[in-house]
């Protein structure tokens, strides 16, 4: 009885992990746009620049 | 006898251009270089710009990628001018540091994988530029820039030089996510994430056998419990939202059936494991919600689709005449561009928020207000968009571009919208209720003849409630009319609401009113005139510049009018009077200018006459030619519906229509005796279609089961129509007609799917055999079925809709 219980609170941390990581990428906007990164990927990119050049 | 003749409009070319190089369009003007040939020195440039900076891979993923550049040359360079105030740049970057911004753009030309990659590269043409996004389905741009080094406003300019035309008026911050479907993601989650861990519980009760443990059926009873709450109370909370709300507004009932679905799993689950009779049906309960947002989720995309392309393609068909280096051209409202000077006459509405150049104007501003007391504006001082013009003709100079968003809603205004009863509304109006009613009660009777076996009969009851969701009805309806709707808006035939489109496929007579509708004065016009003094002439042609009826725009020609105008008073279908340069002046039909101007003019005489002063009157005749392909458009409308000719005009063009209209002609008919002529026929059970300009039928127009005006060279946003038809389209007036027959004939074949699905879903219910969680993978399904069927079949035939 005592392993089942220990495996239950394991499996549903676990399960609870992955529902805040889901919670997060919706609120970071990852499901916003679902058309435009698989065409990204298509592209033979050459170099791509995090941040602007400074002044 | 003097004559003037405006020019006609050139015909097309008949042989096929070549396609450009950089957008595809045909050239009409080629532009042939050793790269290849463009439509237009814009196109050319663009393709140029590329080309310079290595990046002719933008023409390789797809052919001919780009963006028409034609009407580049008549944008204003200095339209981005507003972005240099702080206040309005603000709304387009967040973010601000001086070393790294974000600027958000909505481009609506955004359209293919070749303008994700090209805008992609936008780092590489200018310094100041870093990583750049775009969101091919909200067509938007992010871009990081360095404020220090480029300002926003050369930022839109640059990429307004790829061809990508920023849009300043979006309504919404193109920043802003739409938070509706963010929500709709986290109650997917979390009702999947109880889905998972309700069915890791139920298994074991399941694959026993037999009873459980009594110890570990209580653990995982009331773990079950813990998981489906959040469920009930977050997940679920919307159905409950719009169950409750039906029942308050007795308005839409779908949401009900499913609500009590789910209160009833839920119940019972609590009751039976609080009185430890078992594990309930709590797994059915989260699987039954999880698979309902999963559908509602597709529908919601589908949607979306949907009003992009409204949104963004299909614009107001109305033009106003702008005054450009001394002449002035009608002008289509999506290519007005802030520094504009606008000649607006009276009855026509105020595109753009202006400033007022004249001292002084009347305007009427029941489109924003619903008042319609006018109101007086003084030179120099604002004019916002919406307001209708009164009196005289005004110049403003435009502020801000169009918003095609804005005018659509002062054309929704409550106000003007008066309830037509639209065919849509009442049916699911009626359909739901007895739709309602009759799931329950089957319902019921399901539960009541399983009765004894109390899981069992919960099941049922469930399953029924669930699977008889009308998706036809709810689905097929609104994706078909919107992409209808969205199809013929970019076809140049705007209607208001997507359920005009069901009404307009259900018409089966025509009124058309003949000038300014089967005649146009932007078309072929002769004008004859006897009687007249050249000075007097003019007179008469400054005043019938202030009119929009088609007769006196074409009196007054495209030419420039000299003098002062005051006093106007407009007679609907009768004439005109006002002073010119202190001279009095009548213009109009003969018994109108005989008691105007007190002169005994021949009674019965079918020309328009005009008195300048107290000088002896003049007659004007004015020949409009019809418009091209209208004859043969009637003539094969008149195959399928009874047409008719409600003309306001004097009857002495009656033989050129008779052949068209037979008997069906009426002329010298008041606006009232129009609208009596349609309620006439409406009485004997037709549904009319009214065609009119808006002018002297407006009352017709509300008063027909579909009213479209038709528009050309006018701003007047007639508020009691259903549609403007751009008046060169209107020769498609039978494809129109024939592809707004096509979505009811879908939504037909979708309703015959969904009963057949729900006919064999219900059978299999309440023999017992579908169990709710089967239903409620079974009902998305349906629902894709009929959304494909329906958005499918819609764009095929809009395929071959006349472009």
């Amino acid at each position: 009885m005592s392993v089942i219980v220990l495996l239950i609170v394991a499996g549903g941390l676990v399960a609870a992990g992955f529902l805040g990581a889901f919670v997060w990428a919706v609120k970071t906007g990852q499901y916003d746009d679902t058309v435009t990164p698989p065409l990204r990927i298509l592209f033979d990119d050459t170099r791509r620049p995090g941040r602007p050049p400074q002044p | 006898m003097r004559a003037a003749t405006a020019s006609p409009i050139p015909p097309s070319s008949p042989s096929a251009p070549a396609a450009c190089r950089h957008c595809g369009d045909p050239c009409r003007t080629p532009i042939v270089t050793e790269d290849g040939t463009f439509c237009c020195t814009g196109c050319e440039a663009v393709f140029r710009i590329l080309a310079a900076h290595d990046l002719g891979a933008f023409y390789a993923c797809e052919i001919a990628p780009g963006v028409s550049q034609a009407d580049a040359g008549t944008r204003d360079g200095g339209r981005f001018a507003l972005l240099d105030d702080p206040a309005v740049a603000a709304r387009f970057v967040h973010g601000a540091g001086q070393r790294d911004a974000i600027a958000t753009f909505v481009l609506p030309a955004l359209h293919c994988a070749s303008c994700v990659w090209l805008l992609e590269q936008l780092y590489r043409f200018g310094s100041g530029i870093g990583r750049s996004e775009v969101d091919l389905l909200q067509r938007t741009l992010r871009v990081h820039f360095s404020p220090a080094v480029i300002s926003v406003r050369a930022l839109a300019e640059r990429i307004a030089a790829l061809g990508y035309e920023p849009l300043l008026d979006a309504e919404r911050p193109a920043a802003e996510i739409p938070q509706s479907r963010r929500d709709l993601y986290l109650k997917i989650g979390v009702a999947g994430f109880a889905f998972g861990n309700v069915m890791l519980f139920s298994i074991p009760q399941y694959a026993n056998g037999g009873p459980l443990d009594p110890e570990f059926q209580r653990l995982f009873n009331t773990l079950n419990l813990l998981f489906a709450v959040p469920v009930l109370v977050y997940s679920a909370a919307d159905y409950f939202r719009g169950a409750w709300n039906a029942i308050r507004g007795r308005t839409m009932v779908l949401d009900v059936p499913i609500a009590l679905g789910l209160v009833a799993l839920f119940g019972r689950s609590v009751v039976d494991i609080a009185g430890g009779r078992g594990e309930g049906f709590l797994d059915s309960f989260a699987g039954l919600v999880f698979f309902l947002l999963i559908g509602r989720l597709f529908q919601q995309k589908a949607f979306e689709a949907i009003a992009f392309d409204r949104t963004m393609r299909s614009f107001f068909p109305l033009s106003v005449r702008v005054e450009r280096n001394g002449t002035s051209e009608m002008t289509a409202l999506e290519a007005l561009r802030p520094g504009d000077v606008m000649a607006l006459r009276p009855h026509e509405v105020v595109p753009a928020d202006a400033t007022l150049l004249d001292d002084r104007a009347d305007l009427d501003y029941a489109f924003v207000t619903g008042e319609s007391a006018p109101q007086e504006v003084r030179g120099g001082a604002a004019v916002a968009a919406g307001g209708r013009v009164i009196g005289r003709t005004l110049r403003a100079a435009v502020i801000r571009p169009v918003s095609h968003s804005r005018l659509a809603a002062l054309w929704n205004h409550p106000v003007f919208a008066r309830p037509k009863a639209r065919w849509l509304t009442t049916v699911t109006a009626r359909f739901g209720w007895w739709f309602t009613a009759g799931a329950v009660l089957l319902a019921v009777a399901g539960a009541l003849a399983w009765w004894p076996d109390v899981a069992m009969a919960l099941q049922v009851a469930t399953a029924v409630l669930i699977i008889a969701c009308p998706c036809a009805l709810t689905l097929a309806a609104p994706i078909a009319l919107g992409t209808a709707m969205g199809r013929l808006g970019t076809r140049g035939c705007y209607l208001k609401h997507p359920a005009v489109v069901l009404d307009l496929g259900r018409i089966n007579a025509i009124a058309f009113d003949k000038t300014g509708t089967l005649t146009s004065a932007s078309g072929d016009v002769q004008v004859r005139t006897a009687g007249l003094t050249a000075e007097d002439w003019c007179k008469v042609q400054r005043l019938a510049g202030e009119s929009v009826h088609p007769i006196s725009r074409a009196i007054s020609g495209r030419g420039e009018l000299v003098g002062q105008v005051s006093d106007v008073r407009e007679a609907p279908g009768c004439g005109l009077t006002g002073c010119v340069d202190g001279t009095r002046v009548v213009i109009g039909r003969a018994s109108f200018v005989a008691t105007e101007a007190a002169r005994l003019l021949p009674a019965g005489d079918d020309r328009t006459w005009a008195v300048v002063g107290d000088r002896a009157p003049g007659w004007i005749s004015v020949e409009i030619e019809a418009r091209p392909g209208i004859t043969d458009a009637i003539r094969r409308l008149a195959s399928r519906y009874r047409v008719w000719l409600l003309s306001g005009d004097a009857a002495h063009e009656r033989s050129r229509w008779e052949r068209l209209f037979g008997r069906q002609l009426r002329f010298r008919l008041s606006p009232e005796a129009k609208l009596a002529a349609l309620s006439e026929h409406q009485a004997a059970a037709t549904r009319v279609l009214m065609v009119g300009d808006g002018l002297n039928d407006a009352a017709a127009l509300a008063g027909a089961d579909v009213g479209l005006a038709v528009s050309d060279d006018t701003a007047c946003l007639v508020p009691a129509c259903d549609g403007v038809v751009r008046g060169e389209r209107l020769q498609y007036l039978p494809e129109f007609l024939g592809y707004a027959r096509l979505a009811r004939r879908v939504i037909a074949l979708c309703f015959v799917v969904s009963i057949v699905y729900n006919v064999l879903g219900l059978g299999l219910a309440l023999a017992g055999r579908l169990t709710p969680l089967a239903t409620a993978i079974l009902m998305p399904l349906s629902s894709m079925t009929v959304i494909g069927l329906a958005a499918g079949l819609m764009r095929r035939a809009a395929r071959e809709l006349p472009a």
